[in-house]
């Protein structure tokens, strides 16, 4: 179980340091971003072993990534888009995607569009989670956010 | 008129600010912002530039940026994008930029000067660090599937050398596209070419090694995009993730077709 969660930690920290350097981040934001990909990763993948569906668990991770992501924007005054897009870099169902075109291209359609509606729902799922973390975000820490709930 | 009560357009010649925002849309577009920060941030520099009626309109492939001048004409102008790398340190450039200017730090004249010096910046390091990044980042998802050492390291070669080839191929303007088929040629034929030899979790390492060239982030755009009401940008991104992801099965199904044949002969 330990050696499970190491990997989980480390793999995600390595893909989405990697990442961060590939999309030419700024530097100071390198290593914030990528531990936010980490744990929003940690999230998914703890979700997923207690037995929730995979679509609710990247949900939950994107959208703590998400809010993570701004928060963490807002206090190195820099621009959301670099900690999101690092936070749902190891959620992206690129196994998934990969094994939809293998599948489809070595002729066992069902089997492949099986596969590729499992990752299309996780990338709608992550567009939600982002979406919906960053309206929460503004709600809850945003002046405008407080006003609303307080009138 | 006294010259205090004059705005900063009207001091600045007219072409200056247009261009100024016109290349802080352009820079953000091309470099992975997403189209509501194009028009966010030209519509609030043309303001804080004492513009009036500034309207920004942008699609993946250009943006449009318009204002009313001060003897009452409407100035409009449009910037071809030509997409390419992301690069998100010049985003955030184009954003700190933009902050100053509403701050009123910088004039037109001042921020269109930074703005032309943040595209000629090159720093030759990055260019060695862009494979080597690959290869980090294919070694950590190939372990994140389940890969162990060997998987892990045939991933990070076939990343680095897709990532080579890439920048070889945008070296000589060859299209994006041709970049995307023969760089998942190349990622999956390593590992088909090693699996001959060692024993090797194929679609683990494949798998891996294809993450920093799969559209899963264009298609995660598409879909906010839409969200958000630019249906006309998220048709645009979805249109070319579903491209870009065609092209990379063609890529996979020809690496495995060329290893089918070499184990063959």
């Amino acid at each position: 179980m330990i050696t499970d969660v190491l990997r989980a930690l480390i793999s995600s920290f390595v893909g989405t340091l990697g990442f961060a350097l590939l999309l030419h981040t700024p530097r100071r934001a390198i290593l914030p971003a990528s531990l936010i990909g980490m744990f929003a990763y940690l999230l998914y993948w703890v979700l997923l072993q207690l037995g929730v569906s995979d679509p609710l668990s990247v949900f939950a991770g994107a959208l703590v990534g998400s809010m993570l992501g701004q928060g963490c924007a807002r206090k190195m005054h820099m621009i959301a888009t670099i900690f999101i897009l690092l936070s749902i870099v190891p959620a992206v169902p690129g196994l998934g995607l990969y094994r939809f075109m293998e599948l489809l291209g070595s002729d066992r359609v069902t089997l492949g569009a099986e596969a590729g509606v499992s990752a299309m729902m996780s990338i709608a799922m992550i567009a939600l989670g982002i979406g919906m973390g960053s309206f929460l975000f503004r709600l809850l820490f945003s002046r405008r956010g407080r006003a609303t709930r307080a009138g | 008129m006294t010259q205090e009560t004059l705005t900063t357009a009207q001091l600045a010649p007219q072409s200056c600010v247009m261009e100024a925002l016109q290349l802080a849309g352009r820079i953000i577009m091309e470099n992975g912002g997403e189209t509501y920060r194009v028009e966010e941030t030209v519509t609030r520099m043309g303001r804080a530039f004492g513009l009036d009626k500034v309207e920004s309109f942008a699609v993946p492939s250009g943006v449009f940026v318009s204002y009313r001048r001060p003897d009452g004409g409407t100035e409009t102008a449009v910037t071809r994008v030509h997409k390419g790398a992301t690069n998100l340190k010049w985003v955030d450039e184009v954003n700190a930029i933009s902050r100053r200017v509403e701050a009123r730090e910088l004039s037109p004249e001042e921020a269109l000067r930074q703005l032309r010096t943040i595209e000629q910046e090159r720093e030759p390091h990055e260019q060695v660090l862009l494979p080597i990044a690959a290869a980090i980042s294919g070694a950590g998802f190939a372990m994140m599937f389940g890969g162990g050492a060997a998987e892990m390291i045939t991933a990070a070669v076939a990343s680095a050398l897709s990532q080579l080839l890439t920048m070889f191929l945008a070296r000589r303007r060859l299209q994006a596209l041709v970049g995307t088929l023969l760089g998942s040629l190349i990622t999956a034929l390593v590992p088909g070419v090693v699996a001959r030899f060692l024993p090797l979790m194929l679609d683990v390492t494949v798998g891996g090694a294809l993450m920093p060239l799969l559209p899963g982030l264009a298609m995660t755009n598409a879909v906010q995009d839409t969200m958000r009401g630019d249906v006309l940008s998220g048709l645009c991104h979805g249109i070319s993730a579903l491209l870009t992801a065609g092209l990379i099965a063609c890529g996979t199904l020809l690496a495995s077709g060329l290893t089918q044949l070499g184990g063959a002969l």
